[in-house]
């Protein structure tokens, strides 16, 4: 209660309705873009939140993620080409409303469901993270390492089909964390002789090649005019006799969505699926789903938009983002010197309670900007990419430069660009190697505290009783995935040759 | 037929080797902790290249103890298909964002971005002409007041600067 009457003090504070409809209206269009994704939207702001107040930067970026989601829809009902993964589930339904002259309802149907499943994902965000903060005040440097520990036992359900690559794209994230000064000792490592790396290399320069910079380079060898949309639809909300029929698939829809956003490694494309297949099974009329049917758009639009705010949950309590879109959130909150997990609570609980209420101001934004922006949407869509693209490369390298006023962060990035391109090719996961530049720091200098405290005694780590705890989950986390693996492989009784590609999740 | 698997494999394995080569060079000081500043970077080293080996090794037993079938070897054989040309179209963009490095505080923002839009769009695909250099100018513009009025972004000024513009 008392957060709920903190956080609506912020409602009225002009700094965060303004964040938060910027970053629903920047999300929205890049949702809409096919090949931009939620986290590339996001890491195109990254730059620009720099100079801004951290309130306003992490509701900016927060907002951001729950318009792409909507955005995703628009060409996913329009032109079959969903915008971001979570729509892909949507493309179904809605491309065959499109075709039976009803793209309008479909895409009010869209917006609605994701409305509702915003609002009921913040109110399980919120009732999810506060009770987790009580335990901020007994952490110590074992409990730290061990949180990082836990956070780096998410890859084993972020490798795809191969755990060897996530691992391996997981320890170059932890090498990145090693260059500049040492986090006990402050001597120099891996610098080179160079002033610029002497403070390590923000995670922003990487996040920022690694999504953003890679999906330029894959897309400038891509040729050919893409889909264009030539319809004007308006959006048509459905009426009571059609919202009461909604109920049910967007209720499934938000129960699968605040389980899959709350489970690190899970996401929305996978919400988006189980919830259609289960709105599928449930529904009275389940004939109608893939001609046309309107719970075949409400149950994944639901489910994508509660998982924008669920998947907060691990993020704000324990600092692990599970997915994309999360990890640059969490850049954002690093730029400014925020550390999510549980003394975010304690030190920054005002950033917290700005954030629900930027998050709820962004939800009913969704609602206006989504009718809004429609006609800006299909304009956008419509542009020819090397514009587009050409546009998109400037933005990225103008805004690392803003940054620092640096060229040598501009060369950082642009390797990391480099880097994630082979990666995508490879089929490496990125979200691994975002997870160990984040945390490298903290599981480095927590366990060398840790055996200094101790008289380096490593039973310091299963004496702490949160150390122990947190560590437990972290085993049984690895021993669930790889047992679900060796299972899957003995049912399928062949060797994957190759892993799936990067960016399962967003 | 080499796999993507063994092509990562055998790059973590030269990544891991050339890191462990300079965690090794890593000073020793007296005032280091137990573990020390090269503890964490061995161990991240070694590990590297241990998964680089599994991963090379996966990648030829796949081949060697299953062959995969017709339509394996086909699927094999396509994952190759046209990555060459997606190679060099990345390294052309990836050269043109060079150049801009390059360019940038000498010629300044204004002039660096609006060749940047032009070459990087004209490379993209997009038919140069009266067209393309009025969105150059004027993406260049927009983006200059971004960052340089709304944000407060000092940019480098370079040629205009010392032209007094």
């Amino acid at each position: 209660m008392e957060t709920l009457v903190q956080s609506a003090s912020y409602l009225f504070d002009l700094g965060v309705i303004i964040a938060a409809l910027a970053g629903v209206t920047w999300g929205i269009m890049g949702g809409a873009l096919p090949g931009i994704s939620p986290s590339i939207t996001m890491a195109l702001l990254l730059p620009f939140t720099y100079t801004m107040e951290p309130m306003s930067a992490i509701v900016l970026l927060a907002s951001t993620y729950i318009g792409a989601e909507y955005g995703g829809s628009v060409p996913a009902i329009l032109i079959r080409t969903p915008g971001t993964n979570a729509a892909a589930a949507t493309v179904i339904d809605g491309y065959e409303m499109n075709r039976q002259g009803k793209a309008g309802l479909a895409l009010g149907i869209s917006l609605y469901s994701g409305v509702l499943g915003s609002l009921f994902g913040l109110a399980m965000l919120i009732l999810l993270s506060g009770p987790l903060s009580r335990v901020a005040l007994a952490f110590t440097p074992p409990a730290y390492f061990a949180l990082g520990v836990l956070g780096l036992s998410v890859i084993a359900t972020l490798s795809g089909e191969n755990l060897v690559k996530g691992f391996i794209a997981a320890i170059l994230g932890l090498m990145v964390a090693t260059i500049g000064t040492d986090p006990v000792t402050g001597g120099t490592r891996f610098t080179f002789g160079s002033s610029e790396l002497l403070s390590g290399i923000e995670p922003v320069m990487i996040m920022v090649g690694l999504f953003a910079m890679s999906e330029l380079l894959v897309q400038a060898g891509r040729r050919g005019e893409a889909e264009r949309v030539t319809s004007r639809p308006r959006i048509r909300f459905p009426d009571l006799k059609l919202a009461r029929r909604l109920a049910f698939p967007q209720s499934i829809g938000s129960v699968i969505g605040t389980f899959e956003g709350v489970m690190p490694g899970a996401g929305g494309t996978i919400a988006s699926f189980m919830s259609y297949n289960e709105a599928r099974r449930w529904s009275r009329r389940p004939e109608e789903f893939g001609k046309g049917s309107p719970e075949g758009i409400a149950a994944p639009e639901t489910a994508n938009n509660t998982v924008a705010e669920t998947a907060l949950v691990p993020l704000l309590s324990f600092g692990i983002p599970g997915s994309n879109s999360t990890a640059i959130l969490l850049g954002g909150f690093l730029i400014h010197g925020i550390v999510p997990g549980p003394m975010l609570f304690q030190r920054s609980g005002e950033i917290v309670h700005g954030l629900y209420a930027g998050l709820f101001t962004a939800t009913f934004g969704m609602l206006v900007m989504g009718m809004l922006l429609l006609p800006a949407c299909i304009w956008l869509v419509n542009r020819p990419r090397p514009y587009l693209n050409a546009f998109i490369f400037a933005l990225i390298l103008s805004g690392i430069y803003s940054i620092h006023n640096s060229v040598f962060d501009l060369g950082i990035m642009m390797a990391a660009g480099a880097v994630g391109f082979f990666m995508r090719m490879l089929r490496f996961p990125f979200l691994p190697t975002v997870l160990g530049l984040v945390l490298g720091y903290l599981v480095e200098s927590s366990f060398r505290r840790s055996l200094v405290l101790s008289g380096d005694d490593l039973l310091i780590f299963v004496n702490d009783r949160i150390s122990l705890g947190l560590l437990t989950l972290a085993v049984l986390f690895i021993a669930g995935s790889l047992g679900k693996r060796i299972y899957d492989l003995a049912r399928r009784r062949r060797v994957e040759a190759f892993s799936q590609g990067s960016e399962a999740r967003e | 037929m080499i796999s993507r698997d063994l092509v990562g494999g055998l790059a973590a394995v030269v990544i891991g080797a050339v890191y462990l080569y300079f965690a090794y060079q890593l000073r020793v000081s007296a005032l280091d902790d137990s573990l020390g500043p090269s503890g964490m970077p061995r161990i991240y080293g070694w590990l590297l290249l241990s998964l680089g080996l599994i991963l090379t090794a996966q990648a030829v037993l796949s081949r060697l103890i299953g062959p995969p079938p017709a339509a394996g070897r086909e699927a094999l054989r396509g994952e190759w298909e046209g990555q060459g040309r997606r190679i060099a179209w990345a390294a052309g963009l990836l050269a043109i964002g060079a150049a801009y490095l390059f360019v940038v505080e000498k010629l300044g923002y204004l002039v660096s971005v609006a060749l940047l839009i032009l070459a990087a769009a004209t490379f993209l695909g997009a038919r140069f002409g009266t067209r393309l250099l009025a969105i150059a100018a004027l993406g260049a513009v927009a983006l200059w007041a971004i960052f340089a009025l709304v944000l407060g972004v000092s940019m480098p000024s370079g040629l205009l600067g010392r032209l007094g513009v």
